[in-house]
């Protein structure tokens, strides 16, 4: 070590409640650096990095930066200090310019005139420019795609200045091209001096683009090493602490190769029919939609984000209505029921957003496990809900899918994501279903979580659900799909079977490229054609 | 509170001793409360000790200030309840007041235009007004529910409906040609009215106030319509997914809270006043808004903060007509007194 680190943390701790996030670890990123931190999900990553952005307040530990010890209790410390971050989630005004996104914290706020406006656009424009993140400075928020938003968070950082940047998953919710176009910026950002936190669960990325690589495990510190040191299946076992395999990793899931069309047999369970819905834009978001699955097949709706499989998820659980078509769940049509009638009739939803729609974090995970049974037998009577009987099956149901919590008592929003999304799968896949919604199953999760998901939606499968994948993770669906749609703005556009399966031409058709199919690749399920 | 920059975790003081801080800061708050409350006093030129003595005497001196309280409480606990259901979901009925009213002229009409008398009217006019109530605010309810029409400012707006037809119809239709142009409605026949407490000057309405708690207790805490009702509020989506009927829930709460609302109307008028005047409240549809809130939606909660405002509305009366001290001065005290009341929630609280 020649140089003074940028930012030297030691002996953080951090808990929540009883949970202990982060058990004493030490972290040091030094100029003009990319470091890699890598972890499952639960390991701690997002919560470091949060104190480091002074979200957090540490329970113990230092933080110095260039050698001189800090206290970051708010942003506005961080920010002060040089440090940025961009979030998983992003943290801008949809509503808003990108300049006005930019002014928003600073002193006047929204009540900036429009001189300061266009400093800050002929300013925008200059960091883009020199930084090659280009953005229109007068766009409005919501009309960009989620790679230039990403662009106008990380533009931000800079914008004020940030020498330290911190990015929690940059690359979870871009396309393969976006994110081609991302790393070498952020390696030119490097070499230019600034230091750069990246947090993902991608190794290739890690082990490619990063200077070094800090693992964590459990709240602990593991290793930090260099990628030349390591491996893709080294890593991945610090992480998981036991050895995996690289196609546990989703690094390269092959498809068997498989003639044998599952399902064939069984009746439809699922049937959507000519469905059409308006977003809430009050555009067209699903035109003419039409898909049926079988007992004891998975069939994925692959598309982008905004291309219509959020609103196909919300008209499907019966939180928006369609405007055109029909869905029928077992022969029963469904189109405008309730959803407490869809899940009687035997429907099960694992939603997109777990904490938004799948979970109710100021509730104990006791009752996250039967939130839809609530008041049905055995958890109570209409009159009367059994705590007892509740705490006794959300303890039989952590163990059984393994779900890493204190107990039935704890909190569900003090859970990781891995384990949130267990307790999801745990209640819907627990109950007597027929057909399954699974709706980005795995998004944001770790591999051991990633694995765990792939291995219970198998199984459910094997036992004759119905299951409608929805995702945009192309490992996901090569790993899962029996057939496989692409859903291209608001259409299904193309349909294989899974002998067919073959990534290139799924990613291509889910950015707008739909070759010319052969006879063999039209499926007996119509599909309407854009 | 978190310690950084050391290595050592100590327990701060809060934490080790949560029971006894929790004491502390309430108790705190409430001398705080007498001190500033004294201050205003003071600058308003009266003597602070002995405003605070004909606050005390003026609502636990005898067994007719008790029953003033206990009359007063009444309406604030029975609102402040169904109020506390519906901010649990999420549901935000700011109408109570006009609910209050109409429930008040669907119970007092029923039994001017009867001329029944005797415990059947009473019943008759109690479900009336609760009925009427619960109509008049399951529209606000429908409206969020189909349309997303924010129910703050339909069930605010509809208040003026409420109050203002009250009004035209005690006046024209039922009004009393011997009060001339004083706005209340023809007198109810004694028979119709709710009998007293024995020894105290208050109605039997405390009763059915006081036998609300354990029901909305017990919904709240341990049915499953209570659970949804959490849910909901908490989050709303996933409670959709989780098949709760959303919709119908916020029509529910809407009723049930106006439900409650019109039943103090109606307790109000058959109680208190034995006619129909604008007397019959005293904002007490606004003030359950604050009783629900500084009871943290949890029905003794709701039982502790109604008797506390009804304390220092009826406390303040005294004081102001013992002492000479202006009205508006009671107010302010009131205000300092709620302030610091929920200051201290929130520092007594150790998680």
């Amino acid at each position: 070590m020649t140089k003074q680190p940028t930012v030297f943390m030691r002996g953080i701790r951090k808990h929540f409640g009883d949970f202990a996030a982060l058990k004493g670890v030490d972290f040091e990123l030094r100029p003009g650096e990319i470091h890699g931190l890598l972890g499952e999900n639960g390991a701690g990553k997002t919560t470091l990095m949060n104190v480091l952005y002074g979200l957090h307040e540490p329970d113990a530990g230092t933080i110095e930066l260039h050698g001189e010890p800090v206290r970051l209790r708010t942003p506005q410390d961080a920010i002060a200090h040089g440090i940025g971050m961009v979030h998983q989630h992003f943290m801008l005004v949809p509503t808003l310019t990108v300049a006005e996104n930019m002014v928003l914290g600073e002193k006047g706020g929204a009540f900036v005139g429009k001189e300061r406006l266009q400093q800050a656009a002929s300013r925008l424009r200059e960091r883009g420019e020199r930084y090659g993140l280009a953005v229109d400075p007068n766009a409005r928020v919501w009309q960009l795609s989620v790679g230039q938003q990403q662009r106008v968070e990380i533009l931000r950082a800079l914008y004020r200045d940030a020498r330290v940047l911190i990015l929690d998953e940059p690359t979870a919710s871009l396309t393969a091209p976006e994110t081609e176009q991302l790393l070498p910026r952020l390696r030119a950002l490097a070499d230019e001096g600034a230091s750069i936190v990246f947090i993902t669960h991608h190794l290739e990325e890690v082990l490619a683009w990063t200077d070094r690589i800090t693992v964590l495990r459990h709240g602990e510190l593991v290793e930090t090493l260099r990628p030349a040191e390591t491996s893709a299946v080294a890593l991945a076992r610090s992480m998981v602490g036991r050895p995996v395999t690289l196609k546990e990793l989703g690094v390269d899931v092959s498809v068997a190769p498989s003639t044998e069309h599952r399902g064939t047999g069984n009746a439809p369970m699922l049937e959507v029919n000519g469905l059409g819905c308006r977003s809430d834009r009050g555009t067209a978001a699903l035109d003419d939609i039409g898909v049926s699955v079988r007992g004891g097949e998975i069939v994925a709706v692959a598309g982008v984000e905004g291309n219509g499989q959020a609103e196909l998820e919300e008209v499907l659980c019966g939180l928006r209505q369609p405007a055109a078509g029909t869905v029928r769940l077992g022969g029963d049509d469904v189109t405008h029921v309730t959803t407490l009638e869809r899940l009687r009739l035997g429907m099960g939803v694992i939603p997109s957003d777990r904490y938004r729609r799948g979970l109710i974090r100021a509730l104990p995970i006791g009752e996250n496990l039967v939130l839809d049974q609530i008041g049905e037998r055995p958890y109570g009577t209409p009159l009367r809900v059994s705590r007892r009987a509740i705490a006794a099956r959300a303890r039989e149901l952590i163990e059984r899918f393994t779900i890493r919590a204190t107990g039935p008592g704890q909190l569900a929003g003090e859970l990781s994501g891995g384990n949130a999304q267990r307790v999801v799968l745990a209640r819907t896949l627990s109950r007597d279903i027929r057909v399954l919604v699974a709706a980005q199953p795995t998004r944001g999760l770790d591999v051991g979580a990633m694995e765990f998901v792939w291995a219970r939606l198998d199984e459910a499968r094997r036992a004759g659900v119905a299951i409608l994948l929805l995702s945009t993770d192309l490992d996901e669906v090569m790993a899962l799909a029996d057939r496989c749609c692409v859903l291209y703005r608001g259409r299904l556009v193309a349909e294989w079977p899974r002998h067919e399966l073959d990534r290139e031409t799924i990613g291509l058709a889910m950015g707008g490229v739909v070759g010319t199919p052969s006879p063999a690749t039209v499926p007996e399920q119509v599909v309407t054609r854009a | 509170m978190t310690v950084a920059q050391s290595s050592v975790v100590l327990p701060p003081f809060q934490r080790r001793y949560a029971q006894l801080w929790t004491v502390l800061v309430s108790g705190g708050g409430v001398v705080l409360a007498f001190l500033v409350g004294g201050l205003l006093v003071v600058i308003a030129g009266g003597d602070p000790l002995a405003a605070f003595r004909s606050m005390f005497s003026g609502t636990l001196g005898s067994t007719f200030s008790i029953g003033e309280l206990l009359v007063t409480a009444t309406p604030l606990l029975i609102i402040g309840l169904g109020l506390a259901l519906a901010f649990r979901g999420r549901v935000y009925n700011i109408g109570a007041e006009g609910q209050l009213f109409v429930g008040a002229l669907a119970g007092g009409s029923l039994i001017l235009e009867l001329h029944a008398s005797g415990t059947v009217l009473i019943a008759f006019a109690v479900v009336a007004g609760i009925v009427a109530g619960a109509l008049w605010a399951s529209v606000v309810g429908y409206l969020r529910a189909r349309w997303s029409v924010n129910e703050v400012i339909s069930s605010l707006l509809m208040n003026y409906i409420g109050i203002f037809g009250f009004d035209y119809v005690i006046r024209k239709p039922l009004g009393d040609p011997a009060a001339g142009n004083a706005l209340a409605s023809r007198q109810l026949p004694t028979s119709a009215m709710l009998p007293s407490v024995s020894g105290l000057y208050a109605h039997v309405g405390i009763f059915i106030a006081l036998g609300l708690v354990p029901f909305v207790w017990y919904a709240m805490r341990a049915t499953p319509f209570g659970y949804r009702i959490r849910m909901m509020g908490l989050n709303r989506e996933a409670a959709q997914v989780a098949g709760v009927n959303t919709a119908r829930l916020t029509v529910v709460l809407m009723a049930l809270s106006g439900g409650l609302a019109g039943l103090a109307g109606v307790i109000q008028v058959i109680g208190v006043e034995g006619r129909m005047d604008s007397g019959i409240s005293a904002n007490y549809g606004f003030t359950a808004i604050v009783v629900a809130l500084l009871g943290r939606l949890s029905a003794p909660g709701v039982l502790a903060a109604a008797l506390l405002i009804a304390f220092l509305n009826v406390g303040g009366q005294a004081m102001s007509v013992d002492n000479g001290l202006p009205y508006s001065i009671v107010l302010a005290i009131e205000g300092v007194f709620v302030l610091f009341v929920l200051i201290a929630d929130r520092f007594g609280r150790t998680r």
